[in-house]
This record gives C-alpha cells, structure tokens and sequence, in this order.
C-alpha cells in the first residue's frame, strides 16, 4: 500500500478512540462553561461595587488569574487539595481550574460591554421614573448583550481550547488520547493533524453559532 | 512552611531565567512573523490573502498545546533532528504569529479608506503610504493588543513543560516530585509568573487608556 492508502486505514482504525476523546473535550467544556459564565456575572457586582475593599479584592483576583498560567492553577489544584486533605477526581480539578481562570476573565468581558454603554441613557431612564433596577434591566442590559457577544464567543474558543491543559493531569480528553495513539505506534504526525481537526471543527461551530446568534439579536434590536 | 520554598528557590530561578529566554525569543520572533503575514494580508494579491486568511483561521482554531505536539512530532518525521527548544518554540512562534497577523490585519484594515485615496491623489506611491500613512497610525491602534497577546504567549511558554520543555513549570513539577510540597511550590512559582506577566498586563491596561483614539 502506498503513504496515502497507509495512512487512512491507520487513522480510520483509530478514529473511534479519538472520537471517545474529543467527547471528553465536549464534556470539558460543557461543565467549565456554564460554571465560568455563572462565576464572571457573581464577580461583576464585587467588580462594580461602590466600596473600594470589594472592587479592590475583585481585581486583585482578576489580576492573579491574568497574570499566571492556566497550567499553574491546574497544577496547584490538582497537587495542592490532596495536601489539604481534599481528593477530587481529574475532571473536577481540570474543570475547576478553567471555570476559575475563565470567571476572571469573563467579568472584565461583562464589565467592558456594560461600561460601554453611554451614562447619559441610564440618566435619562431615571428622569422618566425608572429606578436603578429596571434602568438596567431595559435600558442598559440589552445593548450590553449586543456588545458583549462578540467577545464572549472569543473568549469561550479560547475556553474550549484550554481544556486541552487537563491532559497534563491525566484526563483522557483529545490531546491526551492523541498522545497515548502516538506511543503505541509511529504516525505522529497524522495522528496531531487529526487531534487539531476534531478541535478545529469544535471551535468553528461556536464561532459560527455565536456569529448567527449576533445576527438574530442585532435583528431584534 | 515556606522554608522548602525558600530552598529551592535557585532551582526556580534557574527555570524563570528559561522562560525570559524563551518568552522573548517567542514574542520577538511571532510578532515579526505576525506583522509581516498582517501586511500581507491587506496587499492586492489574492493568494497572499487566501493563504494568511487560512493560516490565521486554522491556527487559531486549535490549541497551543497541541501545535507544540505537532512542532515536537514533526522534524522527526521528516527525520531532522532538533533540539525541543528550537522545535518547541517554532511551534509557538507560528501560533503566536497568527493571532498577531490577525491583530496587524485588522489595524491595518481600520484606517479609512478616503486617507489612502488623498494620498494618493497627492501622488504618493503605495511603500510611501503604508509607511507615511497607514503604519502610524497602526501601530497605535495595535499596540494594547499587541501587548495582550505577548502576555498570552509568555504564559502559554508554560505549556511547553507538557511536552517535556525544560523551563519553570517543569522544574516546579520536579521540586513537586522529590518534595510532595506542591502548594508552597506552586504558589512560589505563580508569584514568579505573576512578576513577570504584570508589568506587560500594566503596559496593555495603560496603552488601552491613553494610546486608543477616543471614540
């Protein structure tokens, strides 16, 4: 058999294990996301507050996520809760660590969209009687939404492509499965371009699930 | 409790040092790469467009960790040898160098059109415009975001420890190894990370506040 023929038998044969790590990957993602997406809206009041010990400790927070490695965290997760007397599994720590890096970042995401909308509008809410809550809920909450979108997709890529990380840990997600293929045979190569595709083909429905659901929402505004 | 910490901490410092070398290697070399594919980008050429277009779309679209296995596995198969450091830091070079390319791209793209037509009709060549005209007033829209992506890529050089690269993660995972004190390791070498990823973070949140064109 020629390279090409060669080459597809082998990646056929090892496609159901990848398909079993790529939805691991999915699994990944699933549980970080709404727990990152939950964790950025707890920060944005603490990040918004009037009190400056509460703003402050939120972007201190924020600050330590930005400024060290997501590895790290998973690292520190991971190794670090057994000392304390603390066992979770893998899977909880790699989530726990995204859903924590993730959080931070997601609340400056928020922060951005809602600051971006003009202070005049929840100016003249107020003058025609609406108090603070419905202010934001009708006035400022939905152009937020609009401007927010974006960067919310962006960031939920970046999400997906950081749970490749729990490999290091042993969870046996897509990065791992390809890792474990490669040891016990010598198509390398092949098998990391496959690894990339399957991800490459997560990362672009969301972009493009995101970028429709934008269209709709501008749609209604 | 700190004392291990403490005793390990030329070992750490060793690693740190790595990760500067390699930091600036990585962020001086993808910027160039990333610049360079952005002002391809916005050139007339149809293939120039298409291919950055898709090296910007596919590397974006995976994980770092995942190039660095594809930049580890690939000078073998071909049957080069080269040093991890080298292959390792390629890898991360081409990853940084598309979103940088994107960031070029987009800056470039963002400078209206009717400025390029006045130069022109003032009888300027398109090397004088993109120099005199356009680059300026990019670099200044591209700088935050230049920024934040090196920050990215200096904390992505951690990932290179995965794949067996030698630098401060993976001295802190030895140290973890032969001591079993992981939270003191690891917390000591977060505020390693976090002294040299903060002053870039300053530099981008202070470019973002006085460098943008105030809308």
């Amino acid at each position: 058999m020629d390279y090409a023929a060669q080459t597809a038998v082998f990646l056929l044969a090892q496609f159901p294990k990848l398909l079993a790590g790529f939805l691991i990957t999915v699994g990944i993602s699933a549980a970080a996301i709404p727990l990152a997406l939950a964790l950025g809206l707890a920060l944005l009041a603490p990040r918004m507050a009037k009190s400056r010990p509460v703003r402050s400790a939120t972007v201190g927070y924020v600050d330590l996520m930005r400024n060290t490695p997501l590895l790290v965290q998973i690292y520190l997760i991971y190794f670090g809760l057994p000392v304390l007397g603390f066992f979770p599994s893998e899977f909880t720590c790699g989530v726990a660590g995204i859903a924590l890096q993730h959080g931070a970042f997601l609340v400056e995401t928020y922060r951005a969209g809602i600051e971006s909308i003009s202070e005049r509008q929840r100016e003249a809410a107020r003058a025609i009687g609406m108090n603070r809550f419905t202010a934001f809920r009708l006035v400022i909450l939905p152009q937020a939404m609009m401007r927010i979108l974006g960067p919310l997709g962006n960031q939920l890529i970046v999400l997906i492509k950081d749970t490749s990380l729990v490999s290091a840990i042993g969870v046996a997600e897509l990065t791992m499965t390809g890792k474990v293929i490669i040891e016990r045979s010598a198509a390398s190569v092949e098998i990391f371009v496959a690894v990339a595709l399957f991800y490459l083909v997560l990362t672009s429905v969301l972009g493009a699930a995101f970028r429709l659901i934008e269209h709709r929402v501008a749609e209604r505004i | 409790m700190f004392n291990v910490l403490l005793g390990n901490l030329p070992y750490l410092l060793q690693g740190a040092l790595v990760t500067l070398w390699l930091s600036v290697a990585v962020v001086g070399l993808g910027t160039l790469l990333g610049v360079g594919m952005g002002i391809l980008a916005t050139t007339r050429s149809r293939v120039a467009q298409t291919v950055v277009t898709g090296y910007i779309f596919v590397l974006r679209g995976i994980p770092v960790l995942v190039v660095m296995f594809l930049g580890y596995y690939a000078f073998p198969a071909f049957g080069l040898r080269v040093n991890i450091y080298v292959a390792v830091g390629l890898a991360q070079i081409v990853y940084l160098g598309a979103f940088v390319a994107e960031i070029t791209r987009s800056a470039i793209l963002s400078i209206p059109a009717g400025q390029i037509a006045a130069a022109r009709s003032l009888g300027m060549r398109r090397p004088a415009i993109l120099r005199q005209v356009i680059l300026p007033q990019a670099t200044r829209i591209a700088i935050a975001p230049l920024l934040n992506s090196a920050l990215t890529a200096v904390k992505q050089t951690s990932y290179a420890s995965v794949v067996g690269v030698w630098e401060l993660t993976y001295a802190a995972r030895e140290i973890v190894e032969r001591t079993l004190a992981a939270f003191q390791i690891f917390i000591g070498v977060m505020a390693i990370y976090f002294l040299i990823c903060y002053p870039l973070s300053l530099a981008a949140r202070w470019s973002e506040n006085r460098l943008s064109f105030s809308h």
